[in-house]
């Protein structure tokens, strides 16, 4: 799918690469033709250099109008191939999602591979080894509608009373109990979590529902980790794993609105792999873990591979803030010649989950993207950040630096946090440190007024109200030692400009 | 829990007047400028509203503060302030010694007029004199200057009356804090025992809201503020006037007892255009309002427009714009605001809040002796966040 607006993008190109590789029929469509600024033509024929497809074969649509939509759906029947399998074999079925029902209980979104579902069938879960009797199966067209069965390169979905979410995984074969299949679908290579990030409730009580509500999230995301974890300056939450920062944005949001959760968000982390002295190695996600400097020998960070696509114009700002952001770089080709540029940089991977994803946008004028992917850990001159308010370190600020940048990164993250710091009844202190060393410091001032001495005329409720608002706001700050912390203060280091 | 000072009965009346000559650029009072045809339906309107307020159907002990704000009601005439005070006394009773004051301008008050409110029985005089300084006084928009003004004090004076409060405003931009203090050195040699002194406040929709958004004027400023009150507190406590609250100083026993109704939480009837008023469970229900069982009292508050006030009064027989009944909680929070604004602080028995007192006083915000805690000067200065921090606690 290419918007017609913008080209080929540069996780468009990674994906069509990857679906090559692995011998997959491509349907390429030009979306949005109805924007005054499309160029679908140009599209068609950028389609036809770089990826090999005839310009005439991408399909013209627009999901706002409608237009076209019949032709893919056409094109989907006569271009990609009809699914192969046998009805009459041992059934094998894979979970591909899954919801949850307060009244049905979970509802397993399948594919049927290997022979057939419908009411009545005793089913395995192969991995979690649950046996069910089906109750119902049906399609999505696109609501859910009962069939009577499902046979071998169906799609559609299953209700058997499950009501535990972990008897139904992502990626999980589904097998008959009766006539079972000997070996399980592939599945899913399980994906790892490449940022961290501790996600607290701003009211202590919410833990329970906080863990709850996780729980159900992982159901269908299976990429979601998460694990206990304390913070002498948060208390009690949960060391999330994300694939990158905008499924942590998604698994947050949906935190917020769909379980009224009041969350604070640490800034995310990648993981380190630390060598000791001793020879020992542990690898950390939270850099408040990292162990005494003493006993380090070596810090690894992870880096990646990463592929920008960027109009030749906005070329120069883009080179400049991989080279800020510690990239190396690999190679540079015009796709097509002289038009658009693939930018190939080898970087750290803690460095693009900061505000990348945004200076990418700004400074290319949001023409520019990019696509990673994990190569591998390299040792560097990494040493830990620390944050103190008050005087008293808050272990959920610490962050993994480069040296040379430390000194930069703490005097501006220091400055952010007086910024959202609201002034206190008293002079706080802000300071960064590295290894107990006080690299900078600010202060927020004292508050020196906040009185209205007028009242009018005996209007008392007036008074009363904006103390209950203030009240409000006041309950969605944190209190670390004395001082009140807002929650946009945990995620300042990803707003700091280099 | 903080003692509820509101039972058994209002005894305390708020009546607005909202005429004034000219509307000052900083004032969003519920006012209205010129109409002396309106005064005479006015008063009748607010006399209608007292019947409706003495339906209450409770045991009438007589009025101890009667509260004539405004406005400018000095510039009621004299037949139509006895006329008011007269229906007053019949429905309600004014107690013996009773404080019965009028809010006015230094414009017309002569040894005359200052008497003649004597002889009606108003002992208390809450003078807007602002400031005696006439740049000042023409930034502010008065119309009124620092001649007219000090003449006024005279006058008060000559006419023997004693209980006098002068309204003074500071943090006036562009005003130095030496030409405050010399204002405020000139007013306190004409000895009055009570001074009402606030900051300039900027409120929105006022026409200094619009200029100081649009850059015309610069807005008041903070070291302003915290230099002048502190300077006020100064030189009024010298002069043996105590900051009983936070804008008020009075010498001991000329206090306002009409102001620290309100600070202290008790219940005051209240009529005419934009008047707030405050009353009981009993009393709310007697008047037809319909509460829930958890409710405590009642705040109502009337309708700002003169014009829409009395229209509403001669159908309905009230000026009510709307209330608001108030749980326990509520009560609570407003007894903690109110009584920390008083020199007298507050009782505290929360055991939280005590801990949270213990922090702030560490802080030299609050002095606490037994479980009773009051501002310091300091802590007067950032008393809205201090009462936030008990208020959550
Ligand atoms: S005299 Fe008082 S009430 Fe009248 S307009 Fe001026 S400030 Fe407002």
């Amino acid at each position: 799918m290419v918007d017609a607006s913008q080209g080929i993008e540069a996780q468009t190109l990674a994906n069509v690469y990857k679906a090559l590789e692995l011998g997959l029929a491509i349907l390429p469509v030009v979306n949005k033709i109805d924007l005054p600024q499309a160029e679908p033509e140009l599209v068609r024929e950028e389609i036809a250099r770089v990826i090999g497809i005839p310009a005439e074969r991408s399909i013209l649509a627009s999901a706002r109008t409608g237009e076209g939509v019949d032709r893919i759906l056409e094109a989907v029947v006569t271009a990609l191939p009809a699914p192969v399998g046998d009805p009459e074999a041992p059934l094998r079925a894979l979970i591909f999602d899954c919801k949850y029902d307060a009244y049905r209980g979970v509802v397993v979104y399948v594919r049927v591979m290997d022979g057939r579902l419908r009411s009545g069938t005793q089913i395995r879960m192969m991995a979690s080894q649950g046996t069910f009797t089906v109750d119902e199966v049906g399609i999505f067209r696109p609501a859910m509608a009962a069939v009577e069965e499902l046979t071998a390169g169906e799609v559609g979905y299953l209700i058997a009373s499950i009501r535990n979410v972990r008897d139904s995984k992502v990626g999980d074969t589904i097998t008959e109990v009766a006539r079972p299949t000997k070996e399980p679908l592939p599945g899913y290579r399980q994906v790892s979590p490449m940022v961290w990030a501790g996600l607290f409730p701003v009211d202590g009580d919410d833990y329970q529902g906080l863990k709850e509500a996780l729980d159900r999230l992982q159901l269908n995301d299976a990429a979601l980790t998460f694990e206990p974890e304390t913070s002498a300056a948060l208390g009690f939450g949960f060391r999330c794993g994300f694939l990158g920062l905008l499924h942590m944005e998604i698994v947050q949001e949906r935190l917020e609105r769909e379980f009224q959760l009041n969350l604070i968000t640490t800034a995310p982390s990648v993981a380190y792999q630390v060598t000791l002295r001793n020879g020992s190695s542990v690898e950390i996600d939270n850099p408040d873990q990292l162990p005494e400097v003493g006993m380090i020998e070596t810090i690894a960070e992870p880096r990646v591979k990463l592929e920008i696509v960027v109009p030749r114009e906005h070329l120069g700002g883009i080179m400049e803030l991989c080279q800020e952001r510690r990239g190396e770089f690999v190679q540079l080709e015009y796709q097509p010649p002289g038009e658009r540029a693939l930018l190939t940089y080898d970087l750290p991977l803690g460095e693009i989950i900061h505000d990348f994803y945004d200076q990418l946008k700004s400074r290319s004028r949001g023409y520019a993207s990019m696509d990673y992917q994990l190569t591998g850990y390299r040792a560097e001159q990494l040493v830990k950040l620390d944050v103190l308010v008050a005087g008293n370190k808050v272990d959920a600020l610490s962050i993994i630096v480069h040296r040379q940048q430390a000194s930069n990164q703490g005097r501006k993250l220091v400055q952010r946090l007086r910024e959202v710091i609201p002034r206190q009844l008293f002079e706080v202190a802000i300071q960064a440190a590295i290894g107990g060393k006080v690299i900078a410091r600010e202060t927020v001032p004292a508050l020196r007024k906040d009185v209205i001495a007028k009242c009018y005329g005996g209007d008392i409720s007036r008074k009363r109200k904006l103390l209950e608002k203030q009240r409000e706001g006041k309950q969605r700050m944190k209190r670390v030692g004395s001082v009140e912390i807002p929650q946009e203060a945990f995620m300042a280091v990803l707003s700091l400009d280099r | 829990m903080i003692a509820d000072p509101g039972r058994p009965l209002a005894r305390s009346l708020y009546l607005h007047i909202p005429f004034c000559d000219t509307r000052c650029p900083y004032c969003d009072f519920a006012i209205h400028i010129g109409g002396d045809h309106l005064h005479q339906p006015y008063v009748e309107a607010v006399i209608r509203e007292l019947d409706w307020l003495a339906d209450s159907r409770r045991p009438q002990l007589g009025l101890e503060t009667v509260y004539l704000g405004g406005g400018t009601p000095g510039l009621l005439a004299l037949p139509l302030l006895e006329q008011l005070l007269a229906a007053v006394e019949q429905r309600f009773g004014i107690a013996e010694g009773a404080e019965v004051t009028i809010e006015a301008n230094p414009s017309g008050l002569t040894e005359e007029l200052a008497r003649s409110w004597l002889a009606l029985g108003i002992n208390r005089v809450s003078l807007g004199v602002q400031s005696l300084d006439d740049r000042a006084l023409r930034w502010l928009g008065r119309n009124h200057d620092s001649a007219t003004a000090e003449a006024a004090l005279r006058a008060a004076a000559a006419a023997g009356l004693e209980n006098l409060s002068c309204d003074l405003i500071y943090a006036i931009p562009e005003q130095p804090t030496s030409v405050f203090a010399s204002g405020l050195r000139r007013l306190l040699s004409y000895q009055p025992p009570h001074v009402s002194c606030y900051e300039l406040t900027v409120e929105p929709s006022t026409a200094l809201a619009r200029w100081v958004t649009s850059g015309r004027v610069l807005g008041p400023k903070e070291q302003d503020f915290v230099e002048q009150h502190r300077l006020a507190r100064e030189l009024l406590e010298e002069a043996g006037l105590l900051q009983y609250e936070v804008s008020n100083y009075a010498r001991p026993g000329s206090e306002s007892r009409h102001n620290l109704a309100y600070w202290q939480g008790r219940h005051y009837l209240a009529a005419g255009c934009g008047a707030h008023g405050f009353i009981d469970r009993e009393a709310a229900e007697g008047l037809g309002f319909s509460l829930s069982p958890e409710d405590v009292g009642v705040r109502y508050w009337n309708l700002r427009n003169a014009a829409t006030y009395i229209k509403q009064v001669t159908v309905r027989g009230h000026g009510r714009r709307g209330h608001e009944a108030l749980d326990h909680e509520q009560r609570r929070l407003e007894l903690l605001a109110c009584g920390l604004r008083l020199r007298a602080g507050v009782e505290l028995s929360e055991p939280r809040q005590l801990v949270e007192a213990d922090r702030l006083a560490h802080l030299g915000l609050v002095t606490i002796a037994g479980n009773r805690v009051a501002a310091t000067p300091r802590g007067i200065e950032v008393l809205d966040r201090v009462t936030l921090e008990l208020a959550a606690s």
